[in-house]
């Protein structure tokens, strides 16, 4: 219950952060960190244009991304408070279930018959399946390394013994950091700034959502950002009790806004091409933990 | 309800009575009876499973006079398991297959033969699980491949289907033929046909190649890599509820043949567990790779089912791993859900054959480049193709993340529980793999259900596509409401699956390192938060609903980018779709392009064509270049067969004489 509030309340502002950023990096002042939100609030009030192409699919995708995203959140803990769904091997289901939405966005995607959105489609389906092995290594790692199976369990009982588990929790922020830009398609993949036709993965998909649709899409994106935050923070908190943590997980958020902010202010957009290697390092880093998590555990004897 | 031998003895009658009748009765009833066989069949068969289930192994001694004397019986839970999975199926089948001869009614002598061979190939299928002695075995075996076979061929005027037919029956009997090597080895060591002789076998190294030799006949059958080049054909070639019952049952028939040895091994159990989760990985990623790029859809569902394979295979070697490192929760979670995902795979796979057949009737053909738009024409078809892709790419709230968490789950608890480093690396690549393969099918069947279902129409076709009748939407409903109960009440599904694994394999329940109760506490939670998803889907659809329903909706053409003519040919197509990732793995799948040359003169363009296809690396590298050499030797005995029906007499005087003088000189005896 707790993580649930406290994500619902960082997704109201972290992609205004994230804007607020980049604007001031580029010596402007920016909107104001709420903005994103009231634009979503206003998409919420409109009407909408509709493909004669598409069918059903095309009505109920983003609500079913909405609530795949939802049911995802409700599984993250915050310290030693669990998420409202906690059981054992739920990071399984959690991947599982995000890939739920990400299934009926991609075919709603190509139920326009658009020349453009296949191609979203096709990267996002194509990134998405590169990314899994990397999250799916990292929690094997942790799990190994706490001899627990669930989100919860990981997290209470994660506490870094030596400078080499450290090191540990610093690339697993690493890692999770980027899982979080390839599943939002975000910087060094692909370049949400630009004209709507010309990103590559994500925008691009949603060409011919608007209105009400648009805004719920635009909302999950955020709400997302917030569930790898809120993730990434929990490497961090562990047992602190709560009068600490919760001002060190708006912290963390902040933090992780800003670096996405500074990210997309001095990176270029990758190649299409090169983005499946970039990917892979995430893979390769992730095997990295799970060898020092082998180290640590003494079990190279 | 008698002994075994008198279910069996039953099962044999009503075949033969409804064969007879098959042949007698009118074209118009013949689906009936052939359901009516098959009904009867699975009564007959289902009761005993249930009380096998239940907890009581049925035994018994099945008498074949002057033949082969007695031959034992069983059900066990094992058996029981997959009796019950091969009735449902053929059962939906059958069903199925009424309506699609349907298209078919001028094909008279194929369709009476058709639903001849349908109830011969429903009761070989049980008997196959029901024999305990090899003999037995072997013999429904063959007859159910046989059967099979001919199911296959039902277009048997059609060249390239008996291509594949001839292709399907060579393979199958390389399969009986290392089956029976596998049981004469057995006998000669043990002196038994049974199964059971396998425990019995003398620990010592020759011992393991049995087993080997055996899992290499099952492994046929199932479609591990580099046995999996019969599948991609028959399928096609099979009419549409045959290729759903082949992929659904007679593969995992394979499986069962691979559980029905291993539960009997004694030693070893470390080496051939993971043998068998690297070979399954290895499957796995091969079959979804391949399965990505095909644009023959039956084809694609044929490498799917490989994949499929692949993770059952995944979950038998867990288990075996987990009797090895006498860690009973990884032993349970392995087999269970091996044995979950056999039931799971036999209901999504065959639900998506049905919808691809309802497919291919109205459109006729199996290449999607050609399709699109379909929702709008079939929408119950859509709907059903589109449960079935999302199970099969195991996405909760569907059946498929079930079993395929329950393999995790055992993945997970061996990453805890293992000793040593090889073990621990292995296991990680499973985990590594099975979310790799996980992620491959989204793309698969993302780009299946897009491409067939969605966007507009590619091509014009000259009957106007329309929905199928409701006989085939029946078993696809069928099919559905199992699903769901699978992936809604997980945790009863699974204790029968553990029964079967207590059942056959060294491991108890009672083991403190083991609680049930928290595996079925977990797997209820599933089941819950999968309900949780649902409502929380419906509702969040409600209030939008509520929300927009009086806002104003233009409707307009698909958004083209500032482009005010474009055409259908614009689309995104499959190929496109998976162009990509068919780079990225170009190890696995390799593009073929063939084009014809532009000449050098040419002062006005003239139509130009260019092909592109995918081909299985490992067929054109191991498979064709062996079966080429094999063939070439083989040419050297083509005089043997010469069409004359003297030398054939002649060759049966010849065997005749051999077998007397050998009598006659006590050289067999």
């Amino acid at each position: 219950m707790v993580s649930l509030l406290l994500i619902l309340v960082v997704s109201l502002f972290f992609s205004g952060i994230i804007i607020r950023t980049k604007s001031i990096l580029s010596g402007r002042k920016g909107p104001g960190i709420f903005q994103p939100m009231l634009d979503i609030l206003r998409l919420w009030r409109k009407g909408s244009v509709v493909s004669k192409t598409t069918s059903f699919i095309f009505q109920i995708a983003p609500t079913a991304y909405f609530s795949s995203v939802i049911m995802a959140v409700l599984m993250i803990p915050h310290g030693t408070y669990p998420g409202i769904i906690s059981f054992e091997g739920d990071f399984i289901m959690f991947a599982y279930i995000l890939a739920f939405g990400k299934f009926l966005m991609i075919i709603s995607a190509l139920d326009t018959g658009s020349s453009f959105e296949g191609m979203g489609a096709s990267r996002e389906a194509l990134f998405s399946m590169l990314v899994e092995p990397a999250f799916f290594i990292l929690l094997g790692s942790f799990a190994l390394f706490t001899g627990q199976n669930s989100f919860h369990d990981i997290f209470s009982t994660l506490h870094y013994g030596s400078q080499i588990s450290y090191l540990l929790g610093g690339l697993a922020s690493f890692v999770l950091v980027m899982i979080a830009m390839i599943e939002n398609s975000r910087m060094p993949l692909d370049d949400p700034k630009t004209h709507l036709e010309l990103t590559m993965i994500h925008e691009v998909m949603i060409l011919d959502n608007s209105g009400f649709d648009l805004g719920v899409i635009m909302y999950t994106t955020n709400l997302k950002f917030a569930m790898y935050g809120a993730l990434i923070s929990n490497f961090f908190i562990g047992m602190l009790p709560f009068e600490i943590s919760v001002p060190l997980f708006f912290a963390i958020q902040i933090g992780f806004a800003t670096a996405v902010g500074i990210i997309e202010s001095f990176m270029a957009r990758f190649r299409m091409g090169h983005n499946p290697q970039f990917v892979f390092i995430l893979t390769s880093v992730s095997l990295l933990i799970f060898f020092g998590v082998l180290l640590v555990l003494g079990k190279f004897a | 309800m008698g002994t075994l031998q008198e279910v069996l003895g039953l099962m044999a009658l009503v075949l033969g009575l409804g064969i007879t009748g098959l042949i007698l009765i009118s074209e118009r009833y013949r689906p009936f009876l052939a359901l009516l066989i098959v009904l009867t069949n699975t009564i007959l068969s289902s009761i005993p499973s249930f009380q096998a289930l239940a907890g009581g192994q049925q035994v018994g001694l099945f008498n074949i006079p002057h033949f082969a004397g007695e031959l034992s019986i069983r059900i066990d839970s094992l058996s029981a398991w997959f009796i019950l999975i091969i009735n449902f199926t053929s059962i939906t089948g059958v069903i199925y297959g009424s309506g699609y001869l349907k298209a078919y009614s001028h094909l008279k002598v194929n369709r009476e033969l058709h639903w001849i061979f349908y109830s011969v190939f429903h009761a070989s299928m049980l008997w196959v699980c029901m024999f305990e002695h090899g003999l037995g075995f072997l013999i429904a075996w063959e007859l159910m491949s046989l059967s099979s076979l001919m199911l296959v061929i039902f277009d048997f005027q059609n060249k390239s289907t008996l291509k594949a037919g001839i292709n399907y029956m060579v393979q199958m009997h390389l399969s009986v033929a290392l089956l029976s090597l596998g049981f004469i080895w057995l006998y000669v060591r043990t002196g038994s046909f049974n199964f059971e002789a396998l425990g019995h076998l003398p620990m010592d190294d020759s011992s393991i190649w049995v087993f080997i030799i055996l899992f290499a006949g099952f492994a046929i059958k199932a479609g591990f890599i580099p046995f999996h080049t019969w599948l991609p054909h028959a399928h096609p070639a099979a009419p549409s509820h045959i290729s759903g019952v082949m992929s659904g049952v007679i593969v995992k028939l394979g499986i069962y043949g691979i559980f029905r040895i291993v539960m009997h091994l004694q030693h070893d159990w470390l080496l051939f567990g993971e043998i068998i989760l690297i070979l399954s990985m290895l499957t796995s990623i091969y079959g979804i790779a391949n399965s990505a790029m095909k644009s023959d859809f039956k084809q694609m569902l044929a490498y799917c089912t490989i994949e499929n394979i692949g993770i059952i295979g995944i979950g038998i070697g867990i288990g075996l791993m987990g009797i090895g490192n006498n860690n009973n929760s990884m032993a349970i979670l392995g087999f269970g859900g091996a044995l979950l995902h056999t039931l799971n795979h036999s209901l999504f796979k065959s639900l998506l054959f049905f919808g691809a057949g309802s497919i291919y009737q109205q459109c006729h053909t199996r290449n999607i480049e050609h399709l699109g738009g379909l929702i709008k024409k079939m929408p119950l078809t859509a709907i059903m193709f589109l449960i079935g892709s999302m199970a099969i790419g195991g996405v909760p709230p569907f059946n498929g993340f079930v079993s395929e968490f329950i393999i995790y789950n055992g993945l997970f608890k061996g990453l805890l529980g293992v000793q040593g480093i090889t073990q621990s690396i292995l296991i990680i690549l499973a985990i590594t793999g099975l979310a790799i393969v996980g992620g491959m099918s989204l793309i698969t069947f993302t780009k299946t259900f897009g491409v067939i279902f969605l966007g507009s129409p590619r091509k014009e076709f000259y009957h106007e596509p329309e929905e199928t009748s409701f006989i085939m939407l029946l078993p696809q409903y069928l099919i559905v409401a199992v699903m769901f109960s699978v992936a809604l009440a997980p945790g009863f599904f699974f204790t029968n699956a553990t029964k079967v694994v207590t059942g056959s394999f060294p491991v108890q329940l009672s083991n403190p390192s083991f609680s049930m109760t928290t595996v079925i506490d977990n797997l209820t939670n599933i089941g819950v938060v999968s309900l949780i998803f649902i409502s929380l889907l419906i509702s969040l659809y409600g209030i939008r609903w509520l929300l927009v329903r009086n806002r104003n909706a233009a409707l307009y053409e698909t958004w083209g980018c500032g482009y005010v003519a474009p055409i259908k040919k614009t689309q995104y197509t499959g190929q496109s779709f998976t162009r990509s990732f068919g780079l990225l793995f170009s190890f696995l799948v390799r593009e073929k392009k063939s084009a014809e040359k532009i000449p050098k003169r040419m002062i006005y363009p003239a139509p130009y064509s260019l092909s592109t296809s995918y081909i299985d690396l490992l067929e054109r590298y191991l498979v064709l270049p062996i079966a080429k050499r094999l063939t070439f030797m083989l040419n050297y005995f083509q005089f043997i067969q010469n069409g004359q029906i003297q030398s054939y007499v002649l060759y049966g005087i010849f065997f005749i004489i051999l077998i007397f003088l050998g009598t006659a000189f006590n050289l067999i005896h």
